[in-house]
């Protein structure tokens, strides 16, 4: 038997993402985030990073621009920073509202983008 | 600012108070409104007055017992009923996160309320211990997931919430519970699923098992022989579930055992990833009455997969296409023939949904108002529509087919029920409402979706 790729799809839609999940847990948790190459952030801006922006933005998952990865984010950041900045809170594509962060105001938002995108061409 | 200080936070509500606002326009204190909430799927929308994140459970306490304002927790945003709306200020614990504690020899472990349930797998491991299940979902809070009954699958297991041992509770006037089921029994089995009404929960003590391997198994098969067959698997599985393929004959089925085999379980590759959204997006293009036959035609061709990896790493997963989720649970007797009417009613009403069902099977347990609370299991049956599509038609069709089957709704997720419906479901339903009583009789931690569950005025 054959796999097909369109019954797959539905497949894949039920059971995706396991995989992503698997290698996002063990960054999260047990491996140090690497920092220096980017930006210094302070600890609280880190520990809000750390808490949301991360779940996503370390491994890529569903598509998600990866920290530090400056391809990722060029044709992002061509669109301005206030767009940037009302998809974070208003959701766009996989990415939900807020970024997963629920205790972040708009400032918060706006220092998480810079401190993701620094460096960015 | 994300913190507000106890001032803050006082001079903000009396600013709301003064100004007589609903929702937009409630000012912080130094001028700027508050950031717009939105929940994960983006369908529940709020403009809290602020965000109230407390770096301690004395901090929380003292915050409680010192104002007097309308707050609402927060945990991740997964719930899509309108449990979080607030014109107050939203309670955040994402500094009060971490494991706290565990007993080896019991196999039990204490977290922060705040922790994530995908930050709770590798620490819990360390320990030698793993969660006994966990939900399809891991991004959401343990205190959010449990005070909403969140559960997995498998008739051998109980939600979340049943498997609490201990929990810390700081009602709305800032006093400390520690409750466990021998003292203060009543509002231990009213607090591990709360809904955020009764106070905030802080730490949690979680029954586990020691730490295990998994390996899941995926096929797809004909609907009507998965549903005859379905007792049989669930009792000789560890897990057992489906995914019914809307629009066709076919399901995709996934067991789940225990094993020693050595892990196996490869990434999904970026370009599969990618290509996912695509290949949805052709799905949704192909009328609803074509579907069925090019699924039946290419499912026979579907071979069985595995992978194999520790427990949580199986049990839970990432959905990243983000959607709106109504689920009822069911009496188990009741369960296929209330799945199979839902199936044939998509199917005549030609309902334009590619979205798959899910079916599952959860054990009762001792809480007052789990979906499975009481003498019987459940089956548990979820209908979804892709994010930022209007489920409204779709899901105002299926939810009657769900109260005829005697369907109790997750708190998490949407419905339309209230206080009068929800009493006749839940035995416990007024002993909970009393202890609410007791406990908030200012209701400050009510919105208006929970003053209609719990039929209160306001």
């Amino acid at each position: 038997m054959k796999n097909h790729w369109y019954v797959m799809a539905l497949i894949v839609f039920v059971v995706m993402g396991a995989g992503c999940e698997n290698s996002e847990h063990d960054v999260l948790v047990e491996a140090p985030i690497k920092t220096t190459a980017i930006s210094a952030p302070g600890p609280e801006l880190m520990r809000l990073w750390m808490n949301s922006c991360a779940l996503c933005h370390v491994t890529g998952v569903g598509g998600a621009p990866i920290v530090g990865k400056f391809d990722d984010w060029a044709d992002r950041l061509g669109q301005g920073n206030e767009l940037l900045l009302k998809h974070t809170i208003e959701g766009y594509n996989n990415m939900p509202p807020l970024g997963y962060c629920m205790a972040c105001e708009k400032d918060d938002f706006a220092a998480l983008i810079e401190f993701m995108t620094v460096g960015t061409p | 600012m994300r913190s507000v200080t106890r001032r803050k936070f006082l001079a903000s509500s009396v600013l709301a108070a003064l100004c007589g606002v609903s929702g937009a326009g409630v000012a912080q204190p130094h001028g700027q409104q508050a950031t717009p909430w939105r929940n994960w799927s983006g369908s529940v929308v709020a403009n809290p007055a602020g965000r109230f994140s407390p770096s301690s459970e004395h901090q929380l306490a003292d915050f409680l017992a010192s104002t007097h304002g309308q707050l609402r927790p927060v945990g991740a945003g997964h719930s899509f009923a309108p449990l979080v709306p607030t014109e107050g200020h939203l309670l955040v614990l994402d500094q009060l996160t971490g494991l706290l504690s565990y007993d080896s020899s019991a196999n039990t472990a204490c977290f922060a309320a705040g922790t994530r349930l995908s930050d709770m797998g590798a620490p819990l491991a360390r320990t030698g211990q793993a969660a006994i299940n966990l939900p399809d979902i891991d991004r959401q809070t343990l205190a959010g997931a449990t005070s909403t009954a969140t559960h997995g699958t498998g008739i051998d297991f109980k939600c979340l919430s049943g498997y609490v041992t201990e929990l810390r509770l700081i009602t709305p006037k800032g006093e400390v519970h520690d409750l466990t089921n021998s003292s203060e029994p009543g509002m231990f089995d009213a607090a591990r699923v709360g809904l955020g009404a009764l106070g905030i929960v802080t730490r949690i003590t979680m029954q586990n098992t020691a730490r295990y391997r998994l390996k899941q198994t995926t096929w797809v098969d004909k609907t009507s022989d998965l549903l005859k067959d379905f007792d049989r698997q669930a009792s000789t599985h560890r897990h057992f579930e489906l995914f019914p393929l809307v629009h066709s004959e076919y399901s995709m089925a996934l067991a789940t055992d225990e094993t020693d085999e050595p892990i196996n379980n490869p990434l999904q590759s970026p370009e599969e990833e990618a290509g996912f959204d695509l290949i949805m997006q052709g799905w949704m293009k192909v009328p609803p009455g074509f579907r069925g036959p090019l699924v039946n035609a290419l499912a026979e061709q579907i071979e069985p997969s595995e992978r194999v990896d520790e427990s949580y790493k199986i049990l839970t997963n990432v959905r990243n296409t983000r959607f709106n989720e109504m689920e009822y649970s069911v009496p188990l007797h009741n369960g296929a023939a209330c799945l199979q009417e839902i199936l044939e009613t998509i199917k005549e009403q030609k309902i334009d949904v590619v979205f798959p069902l899910e079916y599952r099977y959860v054990s009762r347990d001792d809480t007052m108002l789990s979906m499975s609370s009481g003498d019987e299991d459940h089956a548990a049956i979820s209908v979804h529509r892709v994010a930022p599509e209007d489920y409204r038609p779709y899901f105002d069709v299926i939810e009657p087919i769900f109260w005829k089957y005697g369907g109790r709704p997750h708190w998490g997720k949407i419905h339309h029920l209230g206080a009068l419906q929800l009493s006749q479901l839940y035995p416990r339903f007024e002993e909970f409402r009393s202890i609410r009583q007791q406990l908030d009789p200012q209701g400050r931690m009510l919105n208006a979706h929970l003053r209609k569950i719990f039929g209160v005025d306001g």
